[in-house]
């Protein structure tokens, strides 16, 4: 039995299949979330939990909470948590898990390994062998309507042209988005569309229109070409379609299916 | 010929973490997890550092 010394816990990254010696040294070197390395496999039977020490002064729940507040933190400790995991991913498939995930004991690891054994052995199945890949479209900002009105009334109309043109344009952005969508669709395995992220978070001037996520196979190119595909035609109209990746499968496990 | 491999931190901003590491992914609950990040108390810290906003919309 290991044991952790006192006032320190084990952060989970993800579970991979059986624990193997290509996944140990893919993060023996890695710092970790908590910068002092230390990361090992835990659990002997056909699942294994990535796992690494951390103090309690950093990761314990109340101290966690304040250091979610901190973006300098919190930017920092989710940049080493997405590096372990791709990291993993290079070595064997993985599910991640989200960030701050803290168990007091490496006993408490390997039960949970246990008690949710079907559960990540089918969430491991499903993204063997795939990958995430990312797309997101970006609108351009809107540029200068026409000239001042001359009078109250044709500024009333203006206004009432105004409206009408941005609600056909916003009913054909939506089509557009749906039909760049269902294309994706037919060239991944599995989609998801989340709700784009406003201005005030992404901190640009173009509008965020699409945040969608593909489970797709580890080589296929098919989406990538797609989604250039889908810029070069809608460039000219101020809608950009860019592709980042490929990612740990972060939105292709079934939660419900570990609650 | 030396091509400039992008660093991780090069390559991913804080808004692809948000949407990743912090917000999807497997969250494991029950008695003997010590701590689990709660994303709305996610967002509310990232709501709190941007100071600017006036409103701004949680997380569907």
């Amino acid at each position: 039995m290991i044991a952790a010394p006192a006032a320190t816990g084990w952060y989970l990254y993800g579970v991979v299949g059986a624990a193997d010696e290509r996944v140990r040294r893919s993060v023996e070197q890695l710092h970790g979330v908590g910068g002092a390395g230390g990361l090992v496999l835990v659990g002997g039977g056909s699942l294994a939990a990535v796992a690494g020490p951390v103090s309690l002064h950093e990761f314990g729940e109340e101290a966690l909470r304040e250091r979610l507040n901190d973006r300098d933190w919190l930017e920092r400790a989710a940049l080493a948590h997405e590096e372990v995991l791709e990291r993993v991913a290079e070595a064997a498939a993985v599910v991640p898990l989200r960030f701050g995930s803290v168990h007091l004991r490496l006993d408490d690891v390997e039960a949970l390994l246990d008690a949710r054994g079907p559960a990540f052995a089918a969430a491991l199945a499903r993204v063997t062998g795939r990958v995430e890949l990312g797309v997101k479209a970006w609108l351009e900002p809107r540029r200068a309507g026409a000239a001042p009105a001359s009078s109250g009334r044709a500024y009333l109309e203006q206004l009432r042209d105004a409206r009408r043109r941005a609600a056909a344009e916003s009913r054909e952005l939506a089509a557009t988005l749906a039909s760049a969508h269902a294309r994706l669709l037919e060239r991944a395995e599995e989609g998801v569309v989340n709700p784009p992220q406003p201005r005030e978070l992404t901190g640009r001037e173009d509008e965020m229109v699409l945040n969608a996520a593909y489970l797709v196979g580890a080589r296929d190119e098919a989406l990538i070409l797609e989604v250039a595909e889908l810029d070069d035609r809608h460039r000219r109209d101020g809608l950009r379609f860019e592709v980042t990746g490929p990612w740990p499968p972060y939105n292709f496990v079934d939660q419900g299916a570990f609650a | 010929m030396s091509v400039h491999a992008p660093t991780l931190q090069e390559r991913v901003t804080l808004i692809e973490l948000v949407d990743r590491v912090l917000n999807t992914g497997v969250v494991l609950t029950g008695d003997i997890t010590l701590a689990v990040a709660d994303v709305d108390l996610v967002y509310l810290g990232l709501r709190v550092l941007l100071s600017s906003v006036s409103t701004l919309e949680a997380a569907a």
